[in-house]
This record gives structure tokens, sequence and C-alpha cells, in this order.
């Protein structure tokens, strides 16, 4: 794609509008696909299309899609001159001494971003979209992945002239008028070569190590007010410039003079291939898929017959509760996080969901009937296609959201919107390698990292990625072997900065490529880690290319293949009626390769049946009931045990159906033991009969039995002959002795022993009770002493407050009027000794709102921190807590 | 791991992929889900199959069409320690099976066979016993266990860790449970010589007997599995004239040591002063010593007071009758001898109670698998003809047999008058063939020796009328026999055509199933053994026997079941 050619060369566009405007119909069809949220809504003109282009929403979603490459051709275009040369560009990213690989692949890159109206003018006016240059330009505050500073201009700013003329004098250059003039020739100076080396020869070799720790970034140091002679001669040359007291900046001149040229430190212009690790036969890894295939939809049938009388109830904040998930898991016998994987499977598929009621569960859904009678090939595209479209991620299962809350199956907080991308991916490399070669998974890792680099690596390492999670990587799902090799190093030229170490490949679509390389071999996608060739058509991918080219062929099992690498476009997605297809070819490819249903079964004398493969529906319901199954697998072995045999009979069978089913589906003779035990069983099988009833008739006479039966008016107590003189009925004993009674009989009531029971009304009685305890509405009566207390206070009542007081210290009377006050030692000691004596206090109280009032008492008890008493001044008994009470005065006689 | 190596092509045409149907039914393996696989018999590659898996599957079930093997982690390390690799057992399962082997159960093989061999015992010419790896990591990770430090001593060098002798049972013991198995090879003492000789006039140690010898004796120390009435005896025989040394045999009861004792004499220079006997009466101990595992592991005031006779004399073979019964202070003694030479016999390695582990790890791997069919094809051993026969009890019975307490319920229902009719209706049916008849109640035996006009041998019976029994018996004067269960048990029970058990007893499914293999030897006239057990419907009888059944039924012995009714109107 070759923007250049496309747009108007007799007029230099002099905005991103006029270089849109200057596009065909094709380039902008192009860059709407590629940026589609452009179009929403549609813009009304190209003006408002490159407004919303620059928007900076959409610049970074733009970015955040650009390959490794492609971006760090951005990068250096952030940090070239505005508008850059497509030399200067060239420059920046093949260094001084070029690059061959780069200048190949720059010219495409440079496409990508025009294309994406990231970048526009012509070759010797490339602008970079302002915002995008903002976003990837160095500051302070975000530094680039490139690890520049900023330019001499820039950072020279804001020091003085004063300053700026001593750097250009010791710098060998002649003075200039101002401080702008200054700084463009010391900038014209660093960007010499020729001068700049003969500035640095003169540099000491200390000075010299400074620079070299600063070149490749983060270009600031820290420098103390005095500086070293070191530093000082760098300072004075404006080799490092000071941005604020105590920090320096290498200018950005400087540095690309010092890298000869490059903008980064290393370049990734090819995509590293995705290495094989191990080549298989294509018809084994075909075979090895099919039989995965299969398993994944008997697994899938099996969870949904486990949860076929009602399955696991739905947790209030939806999902499958851990203790569900393990039962599965166990039921299923496989690890928790493939029993996940497979239930987020079938809920993907539209096989199983909550069935809505109040006390919610989850449930097959109609859907599944019909998917169990679709042929074995379609039901496995149901589920594959639902796999490849889902954004559900089950590995993500167990882990803890922001909230700290745990994922759960079917619950919420599992969808991540790239899944189905990295799915595509994934298996698009997966199908340009040969025919059964199975990737690398460390190389396809960093072929996926390459093409969408994650947000550390574009930030420049030290920001921590929103996405990076610091926890070991593991592969969750329990397929060993197939993530093994994910830790593994990247492929060769893959860069060494940034985090390309183990915690970066801890980033979402890491981790979604390798739950795609787990899952796709659970769901026979992939057999033996290689793409299948039903798997290639589900994606809509070419058949693969006949290994015929000997370069390729492997030389024995276990070769490592030299993958030639084809910059192959991402295949475009697959529309719904494309996917369809896409499905429909992979279904006819699966079918022939899976098993055929068998139609009969080895019986046993050890009275086990062996199914030497997947049964027949019919054969396989039937055989489910009779018999319990054993061990599954390629086989099936079921049991056959007396509980079976009776479970058939209890659903319906005979005995001879039963050893007519035997003998049809049996193509040994049936073995005498186990014939004998179906006889054996159905023989007492019915012998005892259960039913309900509410009442029965009983009499000796037959002849009156059928009478009652007879009679149409019996019609309505539901009467049946259970015996020549008994009769059960549906009604209840009273109801129907009413009835009979009406027709003229006269029964009697039997009691549950079967006597007589006499009709005599019987008072109905409760059982044994006790008399209910009175609720008194006051106080107690008060006892002898209390009402002697409360005479003698009566006596003394009106005295009260007039009498003469002396406190219970024996310290001066109190005035009058004001609150008695002792210690609370005093005031227990001298309660208690009133309790004894009888006699009667006089008592300063506060009450809980605070108020305080003067009491006469009679105190009759003192215990648990209350005194009751007799209130002289209230006329009644009260109780009075201890800690109120601010003091007592015994009243003067 | 090594997956590309795994990657086995087993089929050399290659077809184009989207051809018309291939046949997709080939393999007579199939590999399940939870470690078995299922071998179709009837299959044209049965046997090369079978041969192929057996180093490292364990047969469990042999019924008719499809038997079942088991891999298991101690079948893998036996086949490690026989010298068998990982490429050996993926092969064969994917040559042989029918459908793909999932990969990740291969994986998963590959894996656990790795971890046998990493850890070695061997003999350091200065330090003695020592332990050595050749993978660092592992030795590391099982020092750090708490179980394995207390057995080790110093660190010699990195791969190398100094052991007591005297731990060298328990630290193989411990090591197996942490999962890396050590590979024994610090060799064995001699112990004391002894001149033993195979009297080989007439008879000859048959082909598998001797490759179970020599494969025996090549490993050192190892089980020998061979089905029943294969001769497990001779092949005893075989290593202790290998061995040519003081020989301990432990078996499991005085019977079996007697049985022992006479097969020794009849097949070895060995004479009667030259074995022992050490058990519950008597206390030898000769060159050669059989004692019973019930002496040992008496235990008088907490103490095993008949220990010593491990150390009584330097011993250099120990043999160990019946590994799959051995009680478990046994193999706490065994771990003390592992020096010494040790080798299991038995009919198989399943344990009742899972100690297979210990049964690897200290007497040693399995050393000798014969396959049953082959030795059966050979015409050594023969199934016999099982019949189960199903009396109906009374009306009245029925009655008491319900009201009957928990405890009295299977006598009463296995003495069942019906079950005489049905005896005596078998034995008129068999007229002029040898024929015994067992059970468990002396009232019943009494009154059927009664009414059969057959002599009954019981625990009162003395010796010397036993003997004269047993003597007419065999010399065909007397052709109906009545014994009681205390009476099966010895020694000299001879041969029958006809077995009839009128009332088992509750035991183990094997220790009956072994006791039939014993009674119902193949018959040197080409006759078919038979073995009637009478049974009676609807009670726990009927239960107890159908446990036996499936035994019988998995070992490959076809049984039938019929009712009495029917065998009386017949005869």
């Amino acid at each position: 794609m070759r923007m250049s050619t496309e747009e108007n060369p007799a007029a230099a566009p002099r905005s991103l509008a006029e270089a849109l405007r200057g596009r065909d119909d094709v380039s902008l069809a192009a860059l709407l696909r590629s940026r589609p949220d452009l179009i929403t809504p549609v813009p009304t003109d190209l003006t408002q299309l490159a407004t919303r282009a620059g928007t900076r929403a959409s610049v970074v979603r733009a970015l955040e899609r650009l390959d490794r490459f492609t971006l760090q051709t951005a990068q250096a275009l952030a940090i070239a001159s505005d508008p850059a040369t497509y030399a200067e560009l060239l420059g920046l990213m093949a260094g001084d001494d070029g690059d061959p690989a780069v200048s190949a692949a720059l010219p495409h890159a440079l496409g990508t971003l025009r294309a994406q109206a990231l970048v526009w003018g012509g070759d010797d006016r490339l602008r970079l979209v302002r915002t995008a240059r903002e976003l990837l330009a160095p500051s302070p505050q975000h530094p680039s992945p490139t690890g520049l500073g900023p330019t001499v201009r820039e950072a020279g700013a804001g020091i003085s002239p004063g300053r700026v003329q001593e750097i250009l004098a010791t710098a060998g250059l002649p003075s200039t008028h101002d401080s702008v003039s200054a700084l463009n020739a010391l900038a014209g100076l660093f960007d010499d070569p020729e001068r700049m080396s003969a500035l640095l020869d003169q540099a000491p070799s200390e000075s010299v190590e400074v620079l070299e720790r600063l070149v490749w970034g983060p270009p600031y140091g820290q420098v103390t007010a005095d500086p070293a002679p070191r530093l000082r001669w760098l300072l004075d040359r404006g080799l490092l410039l000071p941005t604020a007291p105590g920090t320096v900046v290498l200018p950005r001149e400087v540095a690309l003079r010092l890298r000869a040229g490059r903008a980064h430190r290393t370049t990734e212009p090819v995509p590293p291939p995705v290495e094989a690790a191990a080549a298989h036969r294509p018809q084994m890894v075909d075979a090895t898929a099919a039989g995965q295939a299969y398993t994944a939809l008997a697994t899938v049938e099996e969870l949904l017959k486990d949860w076929h009388e009602g399955g696991p109830a739905v947790l209030r904040a939806g999902g499958l509760s851990v203790r569900d998930l393990k039962r599965t898991a166990v039921a299923l016998d496989v690890p928790e996080p493939v029993a996940a994987f497979w239930v987020e499977l079938a809920y993907a598929a539209g096989l199983l969901a909550s069935d809505g009621e109040a006390d919610e569960r989850y449930a097959a859904t109609p859907a599944y009937d019909e998917w169990r009678e679709e042929p074995a090939g379609e039901r496995w595209a149901r589920l594959a296609t639902a796999w490849l479209a889902a954004t559900r991620t089950p590995g993500l299962v167990g882990e803890r959201d922001a909230k700290d809350r745990t994922l759960s199956a079917l619950g919420p907080g599992l969808d991540r919107s790239a899944a189905p991308e990295v799915r595509h991916r994934v298996l698009a490399l997966l199908a340009g390698l040969p025919e059964g070669a199975a990737p690398d998974a460390g190389s396809l890792l960093a072929r996926l990292r390459w093409e969408r680099p994650p947000r550390a690596d574009r930030t420049g390492g030290g920001a921590p990625s929103p996405y990076a999670r610091r926890t070991p990587a593991q592969p969750a799902e329990g397929t060993r072997g197939v993530a093994a090799r994910a830790g593994g190093s990247g492929a060769p030229g893959y860069p060494a900065d940034g985090a390309s170490g183990a915690g970066g490949e801890d980033d979402l679509r890491s981790r979604l490529a390798r739950w795609t390389l787990a899952e796709a071999e659970m769901l026979g996608v992939t057999g033996r880690g290689a793409l299948s060739s039903h798997g290639r058509a589900l994606i809509g991918a070419p058949p693969a290319p006949r290994r015929a080219d000997t370069r390729t062929e492997p030389r024995g099992p276990g070769d490592k293949l030299p993958v030639h690498h084809r910059q192959t476009p991402l295949p475009p997605a697959l529309s719904p009626a494309e996917q369809a297809t896409a499905a429909a070819a992979a279904a006819r490819l699966l079918d022939p390769l899976l098993p055929e249903p068998l139609d009969h079964v080895l019986l046993q004398a050890d009275l086990t049946a062996v199914a030497p493969g997947p049964l027949e529906r019919p054969l396989a319901d039937v055989l489910g009931v009779l018999a319990d199954v054993e061990s599954k697998g390629g086989a099936t072995v079921y049991r056959f045990t007396p509980a079976s045999v009776r479970r058939a009979l209890d659903a319906g069978q005979s005995a001879a159906d039963l050893h007519a089913f035997l003998a049809a589906h049996s193509r040994t003779p049936v073995p005498q033991p186990l014939a004998y035990l179906i006889d054996d069983v159905a023989r007492r099988h019915g012998h005892l009969r259960v039913g309900a009833a509410s009442s029965y008739v009983r009499c000796d006479d037959d002849a009156v039995l059928n009478e009652i039966l007879a009679d149409k008016r019996a019609a309505g107590l539901g009467l049946r002959r259970l015996a020549p003189t008994v009769l059960a009925a549906r009604t209840d004993p009273a109801a129907l002795l009413e009835g009979l009674r009406a027709m003229g009989f006269a029964p009697a009531a039997e009691s549950a022993e079967g006597d007589v029971l006499i009709a005599r009304a019987d008072a109905y009685r409760t059982p044994p009770r006790t008399p209910p305890e009175p609720v008194p509405d006051g106080p107690p009566v008060p006892d002898d002493t209390l009402l002697a207390a409360a005479i003698r206070a009566v006596r003394a009542g009106d005295l009260a407050f007039t009498a003469p007081r002396k406190p219970v210290g024996g310290e001066a009377g109190a005035t009058p009027g004001e609150l008695p006050r002792t210690t609370a030692a005093e005031t227990l000691a001298g309660l208690q000794a009133a309790v004894l004596t009888n006699d009667t206090l006089w008592i300063g109280y506060v009450n809980a709102e605070g108020g305080a009032s003067q009491r006469v008492i009679a105190p009759i008890r003192v215990e648990g921190g209350f005194v009751t008493a007799y209130d002289h001044t209230a006329d009644e008994v009260r109780t009075y807590p201890l800690h109120r009470i601010t003091g007592v005065a015994e009243l003067a006689e | 791991m090594r997956s590309g190596k795994l990657d086995v092509w087993p089929c050399s045409a290659r077809a184009e992929p989207v051809a018309e149907r291939q046949p997709r039914v080939n393999g007579p393996l199939i590999v399940q889900s939870d470690k078995t696989l299922l071998l179709e018999v009837d299959h044209e590659q049965a046997d090369d199959c079978r041969r192929a898996i057996a180093p490292f599957a364990e047969l469990e079930r042999a019924p008719e069409h499809i038997h079942t093997y088991r891999v298991t982690p101690l079948g893998l390390w036996n086949a490690r320690a026989a010298g068998h690799d990982a490429e050996q057992v993926v092969d064969a399962l994917v040559q042989y099976s029918r459908y793909p082997v999932p990969h990740a159960l291969l994986v998963d093989i590959a894996e656990t066979m790795d971890r046998y061999g990493r850890l070695s015992l061997v003999k350091h010419p200065a330090h003695g016993l020592v332990l050595t790896t050749t993978d660092r990591p592992v030795l590391e990770e099982v020092l750090r266990s708490k179980r394995v430090a207390p057995l080790v001593g110093a660190r010699i060098d990195p791969d190398t860790v100094q052991v007591h002798p005297s731990e060298r049972g328990q630290i193989k013991q411990t090591l197996l449970k942490l999962g890396w198995p050590a590979e024994d090879l610090a060799g064995y003492v001699d112990g004391e010589a002894h001149p033993i000789e195979l009297h080989e006039d007439g008879w000859a140690l048959r082909p598998y007997q001797k490759q179970a010898v020599e494969n025996f004796w090549h490993g050192g120390s190892g089980v020998v599995v061979l089905p029943c009435g294969a001769g497990k005896t001779l092949v005893g025989a075989g290593a202790m004239a290998q061995a040519k040394s003081t020989t301990l045999i432990l078996v499991t009861n005085t019977v079996s040591a007697r049985q022992w004792k006479h097969e020794l004499v009849r097949r070895t220079s060995l004479t009667e002063d030259e074995i022992g006997e050490y058990s519950g009466t008597k206390k030898e101990i000769r060159p050669v010593t059989i004692a019973t595992y019930q002496v040992l592991t008496t235990k008088r005031k907490g103490v095993y007071p008949h220990l010593e006779l491990f150390d009584s004399r330097d011993w250099g073979l120990i043999l160990y009758d019946e590994v799959h019964l051995l009680p478990a202070p046994v193999f706490k003694f065994t771990a003390d001898l592992q020096a010494r030479r040790r080798l299991g016999l038995t009919a198989t390695l399943v344990r009742e109670d899972g100690r297979e582990s210990d049964v690897f790890s200290l007497i040693g791997p399995k050393r000798f698998d014969a396959p049953w069919k082959e030795i059966e094809a050979q015409g050594y051993i023969a199934p016999a003809d099982c019949v189960e026969v199903r009396v109906n009890l009374t009306d009245s019975e029925r009655l008491a047999y319900a009201t009957a307490e928990q405890e009295e319920k299977y006598r009463f229902c296995s003495t069942t008058a019906t079950k005489q009719k049905v005896t005596e209706a078998i034995v008129r049916r068999f007229e002029g063939q040898q024929i015994l008849v067992i059970g468990q109640y002396i009232d019943q035996l009494d009154e059927l020796g009664e009414h059969l006009d057959a002599p009954v041998i019981k625990g009162e019976t003395s010796n010397a009328q036993r003997e004269k029994l047993f003597e007419a018996f065999r010399q065909g004067e007397l052709s109906v026999l009545v014994v009681s269960k205390v009476a099966n048990f010895s020694i000299d029970l001879p041969e029958a055509t006809v077995a009839i058990q009128v009332s088992g007893t509750f035991g183990s499914r094997q220790e009956e199933a072994q006791r039939l293999g014993r009674v119902l030897r193949p018959k040197a006239d080409g006759h078919q053994a038979h073995f009637y057990s009478v049974v009676a419907r609807d009670t726990i009888d009927q239960d107890f026997a159908a446990h036996r059944q499936r035994f019988l039924a998995e070992q490959g012995y076809a049984y039938r079941i019929v009712d009495a009714d029917e065998l009386l109107t017949e005869s």
C-alpha cells in the first residue's frame, strides 16, 4: 500500500483533511475499516473525519493496534522534526550505517501509518498527526520508549542568556545576539557528526562514561549543587543541560549523535517467526484431534446429563459456586479449570443456561435437545464456532477481580473482548505452519507480542501495564505439555529491553493465547499441538501446502522444522455467513474421522458389558439404565448389578424385553449368569406392591363389598378392590363413613390397631400444660421490713426537707439546698448502715438527664450497684443506681 | 519432555485424509480415561499386544472377551526396573490402540517412568551405602523432606549422600512414597552357603518356571507372579538351587509350610533333616527353615519374640510365599533385610490393603509375570467347570430365616435341608468319580456323611484316621469324602474331580479362589474338574457367593447358575 502514489502529487496537502480529501474511495474505505470508530456516527464531511481521526481516544486506539515495527516508526517520527523527510526517518530507524532490513520494511510501516491516517504528507513532508506526536513524544512525565530527551531548544529555553553565551564560548562557537540563535548554533554543532566527534575527542574519559550511561535512556540524571569535574565539563559545553535544580538532561541531538542516529536501540523490522517445536504426521494429528473432538462432544453431553434433573443453583451474584464446580469436575473426572472450560463452552454454545425461575438453577436449553440430534461433525462445529466467537474466558475462573471477588464459572466478569481476535490470530498463525507442525509456544507468543506489543512495551518498561499481572504465569488449563515451553526465550532479534521477560508474558493477550492453545487441544481443533485439517477449515484458512517440498519434510519425528516465514496479512475476520460455511466444511472433514457409533456390546460372564467404542444413542440410553458405567474412555465398561437390572424393570422393561435387547446387541451368546441375573431380579420385581390409600372398607362377606362397588352412589368414594374382603378408598375415613351411611350401610370405624372405635364424642384435650405465670403490673408487694420503713418514712416525711441534717462523714453540716457530697465508699457504707439500722437517709441524686434532686429514702437493700429504697419524696419504692448518688447524709434527729 | 520422540507413526500407508472412510477399528487395545486398558482377546493381534503391555500393565480382570489391564506408577516403574523405557511403553499403546491415545496420558506415562532411576542406592568403596542421583534437584528435593532427613547421613558430594545400611529398606519405602523410587544397586550378601540341587528325575522345570528363576536371579530381588496352580513352589525351589545358600521361607500357614517341606524333599537334594519348621508348635532352625507369618507376627508384651529368627542364621535367600497376603509387621522386618536376596511369589500383585508399594520397595519389583493364557494353552493349568446351584428355602425355612438373629442367619441359610438333597443328586450324577464335599458346619457335614454313606473328616478326626481315609480316597477305594473347612486346609488333601461346597466361608475371595485352585488341578486323565457351590436363594449366602463368583469370573473361570429344581429333575 504505497500511499505516496495515491496522493495528489501536484499540491502538497496542508492538513490531514486535505490529505484525506486527496485519497481515493478504496483507501478511505481501508482507513474506515481499520479504524471503525471513525464512522460511528458517520461524519458529515472529511474535515470532521480528520478532526475525529485526530482525537485522543481514537489515536490511542489506532496506536494500540500497530505492530511493533510500525509503532517504532511512529515513535521515531514523533522525535523527528515536523515535518520530516523520508530520509530523516530512515536515518532515525536504520541509523547512520543503514540497515537493509529496516530499509526494506520501512515503506510498508509508513504505508500502514498513512493508511491509518496517523501520518500524512508526502515523503518530503511527513507529518505525524499532532495527537499522536503528543502521545509519543518524550516528556519528563512520559518517557519515550526511544529513551531520548528533549531537544537543545526545548531544554535550553529556561537557561539564562548569559549562561547560554558561556556555553557557546566553551563549546568553541562564536557568540550570538540572542539565546534562540545561540541554541540553534549549539544544535547545529551537535547535529554535525564531524564537529561533534571533534568535540567529544577532547572530552575526558570519565565524562564520556557519563554520556554512555545516559545515551540509551532514561536521559535524565541527578547532579549535586557542586558537580564533579567530569560533569562540569559536559555542562559547560551544553552536552548536558540543566532542567531543574539538581537534574540534568542529555539533549536529544547529543544522544542521537552518540547513537549514530538511531532512535531505537534495536528495531524489529521483521516479525519473529513462529517456530515449529515438533512435526507429526498429519494423519496422526487429525486422528488425535478427532479423538479429542469426540471426547469434547461426550464431555458436554455427560455434563448436561449430569445436570439433567436440575443442575446446580445460580449464585446470587451469578455463576456457579466453587463447590458445584468442584463437584462437576469430579463427575467429569477432570481438573477444575478444565471443568470450567466445558461448562463455559456449553454455555457459549447456548446448550445450557439459567432457568430464570425464582429458585434459579442451571439447566440444558431446548437447543441442547436439537443439538443432540445433529450428526457428530455438526455438533462439534457448533461447539467450535461458539468457542471461536466467545468473549468469555474460562481461564480466568478462580481468579479475583478488581474488587477482590472470585470470578466464578458462568458468572459475570469473564468477558474479555480481545479473546475472539486472539483466538483467530493464534489459529491463523498455526495455519501458517506446515501441516502437522506443532508450534513452539514461546515463539508463538513472541510473534503475538510483536504484532500487538503489550502496553508495557509501549511505555518503554518502567510504567506498570494495567494488564500485567505480577503473579507467576501458570498454564491454567490442565493439558500439560502444551504450554510447557511458554516460558522460553523469544525469537532471535527479540529486543532485550522493556518487559520482554517473564513479567511481560503475563499480559492478557499472551494469557489468552496460551489458553487458546490449551483449549484448542481440548476441543480437538488441534491434535498434538498442530492444527488439524478440520481446524484449518474452521477458521477458513486454505489447506496447508502439501509437504512435497523437501526442505520442509521432517527427517523424523521430533525434528525442528525450518519454517519459512511468509508475511501473510491478517486474514479478514469471517462474516457470520462465511463462518457458517467454514464450520460446515470443518464438520464434513471431521465426520469421517470420528468413530462410528457401534450397535453392539460384548457381554461377559463377570456381569460386565464392554462397548468397544461409542454406542448408538438408543442403545447407549437403554444400557445406561440397565447397567452402571464402570469406566469411560475409548470404550465404555458397564456392570450389571441386581440394582441396575431392577432400575431397568422399574423403567418399564420386562425381563423378556431385556433378554431380547441383550441378544440383539451382543455378538456373543448372552452369558448364562447374566441371563440368570435378569430372571432372578425379574422374578422378585413387583412381587410386593405399594400404593397410597386414605381409608379402607373391610367386610368378611364379599357379597356386601360387591354390592358397594356396584352402587352408583359409591363412585365418589374412589373405592378399589384390593382383596376379596378389602376395598381401598381415596377419601378419608370420616367421608367414607358418611358416604356408606348415606348408602344405607352401618359401618363402624376402626382404630389403627384394628379395634372398633366407639363413636362417642370424645372431648378434645391439650397435652398437660402449666397455668400462665401472672405478669404483675407494679413492683411486688412490699414485705414487712419495707412497710415498716415506709411508715417510718411517712412519719418523718414532712420533716424531710426542713430537718437539720449531717453528712455521714461527720463533717460540718451542709448548707440546706445543697446536694450532700460524700465519697463513693462513704455513700455505700452509709447506705448499707441504713439498711441494717432501718434508718432514713437524705441523698443527692442526679438523673439520666443530668437533673439533680434531693431525696429522702429508706434503703431496703443494696446490691449489684443499686439501692432499693422507699422514697419518701416520691412516696413509692424505687431503685437508684449507686453511681448516680452524689452523697448521703443522715437526717438529724 | 521428549514429546517429539513420543510420536510414533503406526501405519505405513499414507492415505489422503479426505479419502473414503478407512476402516477405523483396527487395534485390539482401548485406552480408558481411568488408565485401564481393555484388550479384546479374540483379536488377531491380541497376543502380540498382550506381550507388549504385560511389562507395565497389571492384569486386573480376565473374563472371556475383554481383559482389563491397569497402568499404575508402580507398574511403570516395574517396567523400568525390568529394563523397559518410556518409548517402548508409548509405542505399545500407540501401536495397538484402536482409538487415538490422549496425548496427555502419553506424556504422563513418560514423566512417571522418567522418575525411576534418578536416584539409586549403591555401594561406595569408602562410605558404604550411599544414595546418588543423576539429577541434582531431585536429590535436593528428597533431602528436604522431613521423612528422608533422619535416614541419611553426611553429604559426600553434591550428588551423593550417605545412608545408614540399616535404613536401606526404610529409605526405599520413603522415596517411593515421595514419588522418586530409588533403584537398589547396592548388591547382596551371599549368606551361608548350603548345597541345594534340583532332583529332576521324571520331571523338569517348565520353561516359564526356568525363565522366572532366571529373571529373578538376574534382577537380584523381586516378585514372581504366577497364576494359581502354575507351580510357584518349584520356582522357589529353583531359586534356592540357584542360590545354594541357607534359605528362610515365609509362608501363610502351617499347612502350607508342610506342603513346602514335602515338595522340597521331593524335588530337591534337601533331606527332611535339613528343613526346619518354625511355627506355633515347632521351633526348628535348620539350613532351610520354613516359618509362618503367624508365628512371626505373634506379639507378646508388645514385642515380637520370634524376630530373632531373621538373625539366627546368615540367610542367603528369603522367600515370601503369597506376597499379596504378607502381613504388615513382616514388612517392617523386611525393611531391615535389604542386603539379602528376596523372592516374592504370588498370583496377584493386587493387595486388598493397598500396600503394593511396600511390596515394590521392600521385596522388589516384578521380575516375572506369566501370561495366564499361555500357561493354560501349554496345558499346565485348566479352568474348572464352576456351577452355582441355587436352592429354594421352604416356606417355613424362609420365615425362620427372616426372624433369625443377624449372626445366625448365615449358618441358618447355609445349612438348609434342601442342600442335602441337591448334594446327593450331584454325587449320584458323578458316581464313580472322586468327589469331595466341603462344608463349614459340622452338624451339616455329619448329616451329609450319614446320607451319602461317606466318612467325615473334621477337626477332631485323628491324624492317623485322616491319613487312612485320604489314602483310601487316593487309591480309589473311597469315592466320596466329606471334609470340614479345617480339614481342607490339610496339605495332603487328595485331588478330586468333583468338589461340592455346601457352605462357604466369609473369607476373602482370593483365599477361596486359591483353595479351589489347589483342589482343582488338571487331571491326568483329561477329565474336566467340576466345582459345585450350593447356595440358598435370596439369602446372604447368595450375596457371599456372588462376591466369590465375581472373582472367579474375573479370573476367567466360566461359571453357570442352575436352579436346584432343574438339577433335581435332571437326575
